[in-house]
Formats: structure tokens, C-alpha cells, sequence
């Protein structure tokens, strides 16, 4: 109780306020921008975390998520151009109002929506994740290390259509983290005799280059080819109905809210799902079961309710796999483990025995920042909306220079700044050829931990290769690694003659008509 | 070029590095088995056989429909000439050197000049030349971005955290 206490105490400390209020607002204005979304901005502004206490570090990322998953919205409720993937549902609906001058309605319907799946789904993330984490405590080095190989089997399938492919860059993105001091023997790794290898690649200007300044080299790509943008600017309504949402059109949603968030909460808690399919499957859920299926994609409240409240409350669940078994669940969690990494800790069960007041700061954090983007939201929402009208000649070289300079920051270093570069480079030709580089990022962060518990196990067992078999959890979790790469294979062949046969079947077609 | 040819190229690549590393790269850069724990080389070697594994049966796949003469779908055969954004994680499309090119070669100037010319001069000139390259054609709105980034930057590295900005010192 005391330890709860301190906790929630801490997280109300001034600087942890500030910083989770900075965090909010960032979050939102960046998440309106198109292009940029919640982990490129995490990973954009870890280098000035590292300047902060363990608590306010956490609490300003988390707030910077939690503010560009509702940011996303408003440039796909204005422009009809999602600022982030899981956004794309809402502007189905959230764009025809703003035609119908209602623009204003639907981004108060976004906010109420974001912050009510968002704090449901905090609120579950409270109650769950101690007592899992407890049960989880019973896993050993075996357990863990099926665990982690079953993650990045999962993971590699996410953001390419080859599982081939995705295990490549998982496989590269282990051989990269693998880089540094070698645990057992306390010798240098694959640096080749570069120095600055001696302790490993840094996660900060790796996570630059991969998510934000690939994304930029290909965004400027799309910018150079088709000129900026043009969009009119949109009038809002003035009449009180069409600027404000009632509490009883609020409450005619609650159904739609609470589905929405358990299907967030169900997606996010899965490793390799994320956002933008909870948000698509909640819209869909939310049409089929509506009694105005015809009124969906023209400007119905209920369709961004199902879609808001399903994306936000993937922000707290995604953080259950990461506090119970240290795994991150998606990109954002991926770079909040680094945060944790970087200010000395390893997210596992450990977390809520060694460091629990923290975890309890934590928690108190992730509320406060729900209560703020509802204050933030409302008091901002003109202004936010002029994020999006921000000229791309103006945002790339901000983008541009503060990637090259925040790689600087975490260690000083100009070397890390060439490897910013050259991860950019590397990120740019990984999106180009279709290799997930969420799947590299998730590998080079769990590589370590994974290689410390083989360690682990063949040290315990002495070499006895066959210490899994004894081990029933780590045995089912090997079995159902193996059988997610056989599904997925058995998927991708069964789709490619599905397609093929549909190819044939249309030629024929084409032939005798 | 198709996508075919370029994903044979790039598992061409992914099939020439791990050659590399098993060959050379694992047993010359892990240090030797201490007699205890799993060697240092095991989880190395793993990783690169993976990648050599999965780079050699897709390519295997492309080159036995290739030579079967099957007809490939048409996603895979033809190249789209728009970007395509694959739930915002893939985006496949032309390599175009000329914008990365753009991008890369200042800023790798850059962190070269910086060392000589320092953080001030060297930050003016990148932004200025970068926003040229990219089409910004309105000096005073350049020049005045330019000023300012590396002002606040500046600002915010050395009095913020207390981090010293890289090169050779302006103002002691």
C-alpha cells in the first residue's frame, strides 16, 4: 500500500506533470501531422529522455503516444490523409461531416471516444498486469527463451507479405543487437574493430534511422514526385448542434465505446497485432451490427466512436505483454522497452517486485495522461487543427535535422550519428524491398535477452540438449513457434494459388467474352 | 525492372552476407568457447543460417516459376508505379537515387563539416542547402528556419542538458 502510494505521489510531482503534459500536447500536434505517428515521435524524442528521472522518461513517452494516436485522427477527419495507420477508419466517417461542415463534432466525437477507450483500457491494463505478472514470475530461462522465439516468429510477420522475408530481417535485426561485449566471456562481438562497437549499437540512432528518417526519405520521395498538396481549407458550422456532440449522442455510442475497447484491449495484448486492426475490426463489428449499416462511411458518429476507441486502447494494452513477460506487443512498446533499457532496467515480471513504486508512478502516469488529452484536446482543438496545414518544405528539414542531431544527443557522439544515417539508408531500401523493419527493430532489442536465457538454460542443465523436453510450458511455447511458421507458410502458398487461380479464371473470361 | 528481378537481387545480397558472416565474419569477429554456457558464435550462427535458409528457398521459388514458365500474378510481375503503402509499414516503389541522394549526401556532409567549421556554420549551411534542394525558393523564410532551428537546438544542448555541441566551439 505504501509502495502504491509513493507511487501515485510521484507521478503527481511537478516535473512528472509537466513533462506528461509536454508529452500530451507533442503527441497530439505531431500525431496530426500526416506522416509522422506515435513511435516515429517516441523515437525522435528518447534522446531528451535521457536527461530525465525513470518516471517523468516513461510518463512523457507514454503521453506522446497517447497523443499521437488521437493526433492521427485529426488529419483524417480534416484532410481525409490519416496522420497515423490506425487512423484510416476514421476518416471514412470523420471526413464526410467535416464536407457537411460538421468537422468540429467529429473531432470532439474522436477525442471523447480516444479518451474513454483509452482509459478503460489503462484501467484494465491496472488491474491485470500485477497478477499476471506473478503467474508469469513461475517461467524460467526455458520458458522465457520459447517465449521470446515464439515473439519474433509472430513479429516477423508484421509489415511484409512474406514471412521469408520478415524472418530475414528479424534474424538481422538479432545479429545486430548481438553486437558488443559477449556475456560469458566478457569479450568483444562482430565489432570488427571498431571501437565504438565495443558496447553494442545504440538503440537510440538505430530506432532514428529505421522509423523516422527512412520514413522521411521516402516521404520526401513522395513529395519531390507530386508537388506539395493542395487541400481547400474547410469551414466549420457555426450552429451549436454541428460544433458540440451531446451527452446523449455520447451515451447512444456506449455499446459501440465498450466493444471497441475490448477489442483494443484483445488486439493490442497480442504480440504482432496492433492499432490499425483493432480499429478496422471494431468499425466493422460496429457496422454489422448497427441498425444504420447504409449511414457508415457518410458521416456517422458511431463509426469513429468503433474506430477511435479501438486504437486508443491498444496504447495501455500493448504494455501488458511488455510488463508480464518483458515482450514488446508492437512498435510503440518496442521503444518504450528502450526507454526502460536505457535508464537501466529490463521490463519483466521483476519490474512489480524490484521496482514497484515506479510501476505504480507508472500507472498513475498513464491515467493523468487520459485526463490530459481530454483537457488538452478540448482546450487545443483549433489550434491543432492548424497542424496539419504545416508546409512540407518547412517540416522535412525540422524532421531532418532533428534526427541527425537527437542521434547526437544520447551519447554525444558523431559516430552515432553516421549510424543514424546509416540505418536510414538501410530502413529505406528495407520499406523499398518489402523487408519488415519492425521486425529488425523488435529483433535487436530482444536479441540480447534471448541469447542471456539459452545461456541460461544450457549453463543450468549442463549442456544437456535435451532439458526443453523436460519443460512442458517451454515445449508447448517451441511447438507453437514452429507451427506459426508452417501456418503462415501454408497461408501465403494457399493465397498465391488462390490468386493465381483467380488470374486464370478472369483471362478465360476475358478469352470468351 | 520487376519486383521479381529485385527481390532476386536483394536475396542475392541476403544470400552474399551470410556467406560472409559464416564464412568469415562469425568465426573471425566471436571470441573463442570458454568451455562453459553455449559459445559465443552459436546464436550468431543461427541467425545468419536463418537468413541463408529463408534468401535460398525464395529464391529457389522464384527461380523454379521462373523456369517452369508459370505464369506469375500480376502484382508480382509488373511494377506499380505509385507508391504503395502497405498499412503504413511497406511502402514499395522505385528507388529514386536523385531525392536520396538529396537527403543523404548533405547530411553526411554535414556531420563531416561539423568537425571543422563547428555546429553553428556547418547547421546554417545544411538547412539552408537542404531546404534548396527540395524545392524551398523563399530565402527569407529559409534563412529565417535555418536560424532558428539551430538557435533553439543550440540552446537546448548546451544550457537544457548541459551537452556540448559538436565541434569545434563558437562561443566559450
Amino acid at each position: 500500500m505504501e509502495m502504491i502510494l509513493a507511487g501515485l505521489l510521484d507521478s503527481v510531482s511537478p516535473a512528472s506533470l509537466m513533462f506528461l503534459l509536454l508529452g500530451v500536447t507533442i503527441g497530439v500536434l505531431v500525431g496530426a501531422i500526416p506522416g509522422i505517428n506515435g513511435p516515429m515521435a517516441i523515437a525522435l524524442f528518447i534522446p531528451i529522455t535521457y536527461y530525465m528521472t525513470p518516471l517523468t522518461a516513461i510518463g512523457f513517452l507514454v503521453g506522446l503516444n497517447k497523443g499521437a494516436f488521437y493526433g492521427g485522427a485529426i488529419s483524417a477527419i480534416l484532410l481525409r490523409t490519416p496522420g497515423t495507420p490506425e487512423a484510416a477508419a476514421t476518416s471514412w466517417d470523420g471526413y464526410p461531416l467535416t464536407q457537411q461542415g460538421k468537422g468540429e463534432k467529429a473531432l470532439r466525437m474522436a477525442l471523447y471516444s480516444s479518451v474513454a477507450g483509452d482509459f478503460l483500457s489503462t484501467i484494465i491494463l491496472i488491474l491485470v498486469a500485477a497478477p499476471l505478472a506473478k503467474v508469469a514470475l513461475y517461467m524460467g530461462p526455458a520458458e522465457i527463451f520459447a517465449l521470446i522465439s515464439l515473439a519474433l516468429t509472430v513479429i516477423a510477420g508484421i509489415g511484409t507479405n512474406s514471412i521469408g522475408r520478415g524472418l530475414i530481417a528479424a534474424s538481422f535485426g538479432i545479429i545486430l543487437g548481438l553486437i558488443g561485449t559477449e556475456p560469458v566471456t566478457a569479450l568483444p562481438r562482430l565489432t570488427f574493430d571498431i571501437y565504438q562497437l565495443g558496447s553494442g549499437l545504440s538503440l537510440i540512432p538505430v530506432a532514428i534511422g529505421l522509423l523516422a528518417f527512412s520514413e522521411i526519405l521516402i516521404q520526401l520521395e513522395k513529395f519531390a514526385g507530386k508537388g506539395s498538396v493542395e487541400h481547400s481549407a474547410n469551414e466549420f458550422s457555426t450552429k451549436l448542434e454541428d460544433r458540440m456532440v451531446s451527452m446523449k449522442e455520447f451515451f447512444k455510442n456506449t455499446k459501440t465505446l465498450l466493444r471497441g475497447t475490448l477489442i483494443g484491449v484483445g488486439v493490442g495484448a497480442m504480440p504482432g497485432l496492433g492499432a490499425p486492426v483493432a480499429s478496422f475490426m471494431s468499425y466493422d463489428q460496429a457496422m454489422k451490427r448497427s441498425k444504420h449499416k447504409e449511414e457508415f462511411g457518410k458521416g456517422r458518429l458511431e463509426g469513429i466512436a468503433a474506430s477511435e476507441s479501438a486504437n486508443s486502447s491498444v496504447v495501455a494494452s500493448s504494455l501488458i505483454p511488455l510488463f508480464v513477460l518483458g515482450i514488446p506487443g508492437n512498435l510503440a512498446a518496442a521503444m518504450l522497452m528502450g526507454a526502460f533499457m536505457i535508464h537501466g532496467m529490463q521490463p519483466s515480471p521483476l519490474l512489480f517486485k524490484e521496482n514497484a513504486q515506479l510501476m505504480y508512478g507508472i500507472y498513475g502516469s498513464l491515467v493523468l495522461a487520459s485526463l490530459f488529452l481530454l483537457i488538452i484536446g478540448r482546450l487545443g482543438l483549433r489550434l491543432f487543427c492548424k497542424a496539419v496545414d504545416i508546409p512540407a518544405l518547412v517540416l522535412y528539414p525540422i524532421v531532418i535535422f532533428t534526427c541527425i542531431m537527437g542521434a547526437y544527443l544520447g551519447k554525444s557522439s558523431m559516430f552515432d550519428v553516421g549510424v543514424m544515417l546509416l540505418f536510414g539508408f538501410i530502413g529505406y531500401y528495407m520499406r523499398k524491398f518489402d523487408y519488415s523493419y519492425v521486425a529488425l527493430l523488435i529483433g535487436f532489442i530482444l536479441a540480447p535477452e534471448w541469447e542471456r536465457k539459452l545461456q541460461q538454460v544450457v549453463i543450468i542443465s549442463q549442456q544437456d540438449t535435451y532439458m526443453f523436453f523436460t519443460r512442458p510450458v517451454a515445449m508447448i511455447l517451441m511447438a507453437l513457434t514452429f507451427f506459426v511458421i508452417a501456418r503462415t507458410f501454408w497461408t501465403s502458398i494457399n493465397s498465391r494459388r488462390k490468386k493465381k487461380a483467380e488470374q486464370l479464371a478472369s483471362s478465360e473470361q476475358a478469352k470468351n467474352g | 525492372m520487376t519486383r521479381i528481378k529485385r527481390d532476386s537481387i536483394a536475396y542475392l545480397v541476403v544470400i552474399g552476407f551470410s556467406i560472409f558472416m559464416l564464412a568469415w565474419g562469425v568465426p573471425n569477429q566471436t571470441p573463442a568457447y570458454p568451455g562453459y554456457g553455449a559459445s559465443s558464435a552459436l546464436v550468431p550462427n543461427v541467425a545468419v543460417g536463418i537468413m541463408l535458409f529463408m534468401a535460398c528457398l525464395s529464391l529457389a521459388i522464384i527461380l523454379i516459376a521462373h523456369y517452369l514458365k508459370k505464369p506469375l500474378p500480376v502484382a508480382e510481375s509488373e511494377f506499380p508505379e505509385d507508391l504503395k503503402d502497405g498499412g503504413g509499414f511497406t511502402q514499395i516503389g522505385r528507388v529514386n537515387m536523385q531525392y536520396l541522394a538529396t537527403v543523404m549526401v548533405p547530411s553526411i556532409l554535414f556531420v563531416i563539416a561539423i568537425e571543422y567549421i563547428g555546429y553553428i556554420f556547418a547547421s546554417f549551411a545544411f538547412l539552408m542547402f537542404l531546404q534548396y534542394l527540395i524545392g524551398s525558393r523563399r530565402w527569407l523564410q529559409s534563412i529565417l528556419l535555418a536560424v532558428i532551428l539551430t538557435t533553439v537546438l543550440y540552446i537546448i544542448m548546451r544550457y537544457g542538458f548541459g551537452v556540448p555541441v559538436p565541434g569545434p566551439q563558437l562561443f566559450e
